[in-house]
């Protein structure tokens, strides 16, 4: 007979009410976080969305004009879907180029994969302005990429290639090379994860490496791509620093918009609210579309 | 107006102030208003909040234009938050941010005052206050009340590079003209609309109506593909226009003088449609907890000497009128000696904007397009 068992009926019952309220306790102060700091504050920019909160003095009322003027303003939905194309770019290139990466440093065998890793990662350890900015040094029309090109006689210091610097490509490059660790992480993890007897098992019933990457390697890890993808989809959708540093007027984001609207744009914080919360709306759907992806799936065989 | 003031002051500072001047009448005799403000400001604690603009740099070291006040406070240094335009300044008040003194330009004097955000200043308060130029003084009042001291002034006009660029004309127009796509600046302020308004000839810049604003508008949309930067704060248009990025931008006085002492070929020119000219005014928030250390820093900045050191190290004109630069250049070309420089036929005064929130969201809109 268990310990359990022999147990007094009272003794059960304090510990299961011990058991019910560790629950709630442990789970109350995130909750609680998220609560004050996540759900009250979209709370807020929802309301003023609806004209319930105002900057304006006087009365006002709950009100759809800002929503309605949103969605009938091609300009914004137009700036919208441009942050989205870019975004998306981003984020498929630095996935596909993510990939090898991670994939040589969980499979290959290598007994350094974690100082290779590390080294991957220590651009972190410097500030995200800090890198941003390091760009303008290398794009810039004097900078050491066109210098590079006068240097060589390819092109002419009058005649230096200027899209490098305040473009959407600038913004693009930028936001690759800040957001590339993200990206390699979650695709590292799921790979080493990998439960290499599968690997032997394809081998053993004549697959090709190629062949067992196809039909193994890849499905299973793409819980991981996909999480890396969301991981920089998400935040390069909303993203305003790296557009305002290095991005010019044809690298200006939906995030600008949101950022200037609050600001030096009057401030309109009753536009700025719908765009910031259809934003919000759209990475919702997103994540919950995609979160059906990142359960491992299984392998099939032909 | 005194009286006007104090009655704006809260009830704990009212206090303050009378009993401050009570116990000094009491114990040394007849004091004046003078003193009983000075027993008051002893009487303000904390550092003095101020709201300025992101280009003037103010916590470099050798900042002189507030020195006298540092001096005599040095307990009560300013502490400063920046901001980028009137409209940055507006959305951090209203998101909580609460600065004894900003400094929006003259444009807006209307607009705060009638927005119960502000107080009006004592001039009495301010001994330097009668030095400074009557025209700019006046346009810091609304219904009578001095709700803007000015301060500095100077244009919103176009700085090339003289090596680079040939202007077909003296016109606003450079700054849209197609020859030099991708080496052009415009500045991130409704006040866009204004410069194209002014270029296409519309009567009225600063009232226009629909249609003209829609054309406007149009226009800008139109001649963005030009335009390299839309810059927000002075050091990202010194850092991109002093590395040869950009050829062309809409600038003021300062951003000339910065240019200038990175050894560029550059000319400030005063467009044929004319400069848009600016005052700066120093505005009191009501409800501030420091007003007589606040109406001290002004007085600070409104001295003879650091016009002078205004003028010298910015190339912005001063509105103390005994201000003059070292350098006769640049009192030539800012017209230093004109007292009404910043007005017609010379410039067009920067002034209120009924429909400001119109131009705003058009403004955006053209950055979003």
């Amino acid at each position: 007979m268990s310990i359990a068992a022999r147990a007094s009926p009272a003794a059960t019952r304090r510990r299961r009410l011990r058991l019910d309220l560790t629950t709630p306790m442990l789970l109350g102060l995130p909750l609680g976080w998220l609560a004050v700091f996540f759900l009250a504050p979209i709370a807020i920019v929802a309301a003023y969305s609806f004209d319930v909160y105002s900057l304006d003095p006087g009365p006002h009322g709950f009100t759809l004009t800002a929503w309605h003027d949103f969605l009938h303003s091609s300009i914004y939905l137009r700036l919208f879907w441009k942050s989205v194309k870019m975004s998306l770019i981003v984020s498929t290139i630095i996935v596909v180029l993510a990939y090898p990466v991670a994939y040589y440093l969980a499979l290959s065998g290598t007994k350094r994969k974690y100082v290779l890793l590390l080294l991957l990662i220590a651009p972190f350890l410097t500030s995200y302005l800090l890198r941003v900015l390091a760009w303008k040094v290398i794009l810039g029309d004097h900078g050491v990429i066109n210098s590079f090109l006068f240097w060589t006689g390819i092109r002419s210091p009058d005649h230096p290639i200027s899209q490098l610097l305040y473009s959407r490509f600038a913004v693009m490059l930028v936001l690759g090379y800040i957001w590339l660790p993200f990206v390699a992480l979650p695709i590292f993890v799921s790979l080493e994860s990998l439960d290499r007897r599968l690997l032997e098992a394809a081998s053993d019933l004549g697959a090709s490496r190629l062949q067992a990457f196809r039909k193994v390697t890849l499905p299973l890890s793409l819980p991981g791509v996909f999480a890396a993808f969301l991981f920089v989809f998400i935040p390069t959708l909303g993203e305003f620093v790296t557009p305002s540093l290095v991005g010019g007027t044809s690298g200006y984001m939906y995030g600008n918009q949101i950022v200037d609207l609050f600001g030096t744009g009057f401030p309109d914080w009753e536009t700025g609210s719908v765009l910031a919360i259809f934003l919000l709306g759209v990475v919702t759907v997103l994540t919950v579309v995609f979160a059906r992806f990142l359960q491992p799936r299984q392998v099939a065989a032909d | 107006m005194e009286e006007t003031t104090d009655r704006r002051l809260s009830r704990e500072q009212l206090l303050k102030i009378a009993a401050a001047a009570g116990g000094a009448t009491l114990l040394g005799g007849r004091l004046g208003t003078a003193d009983a403000a000075h027993a008051a400001l002893t009487a303000e604690s904390g550092r003095l909040q101020v709201l300025d603009w992101v280009g003037y740099k103010n916590d470099m070291p050798g900042q002189a234009m507030f020195a006298a006040y540092v001096k005599a406070h040095p307990n009560n240094k300013p502490q400063f938050t920046t901001m980028t335009n009137e409209s940055d300044a507006l959305a951090k008040i209203h998101a909580g941010l609460k600065p004894d003194l900003f400094r929006p330009y003259v444009g807006w004097v209307k607009y705060f005052a009638t927005s119960g955000l502000v107080q009006p200043w004592n001039p009495k308060l301010i001994p330097n206050f009668k030095h400074l130029n009557k025209f700019m003084v006046k346009a810091g009042q609304y219904n009578g009340k001095q709700y803007g001291i000015p301060d500095d002034w100077g244009f919103d006009a176009v700085l090339y590079r003289s090596d680079k660029v040939h202007p077909r004309s003296k016109s606003w127009g450079l700054i849209f003209d197609n020859r030099y796509k991708g080496r052009i600046a415009w500045f991130d302020d409704l006040e866009m609309l204004v410069t194209a308004g002014l270029y296409l000839g519309v009567p009225r810049p600063w009232r226009q109506t629909d249609e003209e604003l829609k054309r406007s508008q149009d226009f800008l949309i139109k001649k963005k593909k030009l335009v390299r930067m839309i810059w927000a704060g002075e050091s990202d248009l010194w850092e991109a226009f002093g590395s040869g990025d950009l050829w062309i931008a809409y600038a003021w006085p300062n951003d000339w003088v910065q240019m200038k002492k990175k050894k560029l070929k550059v000319v400030y020119m005063r467009p044929k449609e004319k400069p848009i000219a600016w005052v700066g005014m120093f505005m009191l928030l009501k409800g501030s907890p420091r007003p007589h250390l606040a109406h001290a820093y002004v007085n600070a900045w409104s001295s003879r000497s650091s016009g002078k050191w205004l003028e010298d190290n910015y190339g912005y004109g001063h509105a103390n009128v005994l201000a003059r630069p070292s350098s006769s250049d640049l009192l030539r070309a800012l017209q230093l000696t004109n007292p009404r420089a910043v007005t017609e036929p010379a410039a067009h005064l920067d002034r209120d904007i009924p429909r400001r929130s119109v131009y705003a969201r058009m403004w955006e809109q053209v950055k979003a397009s």
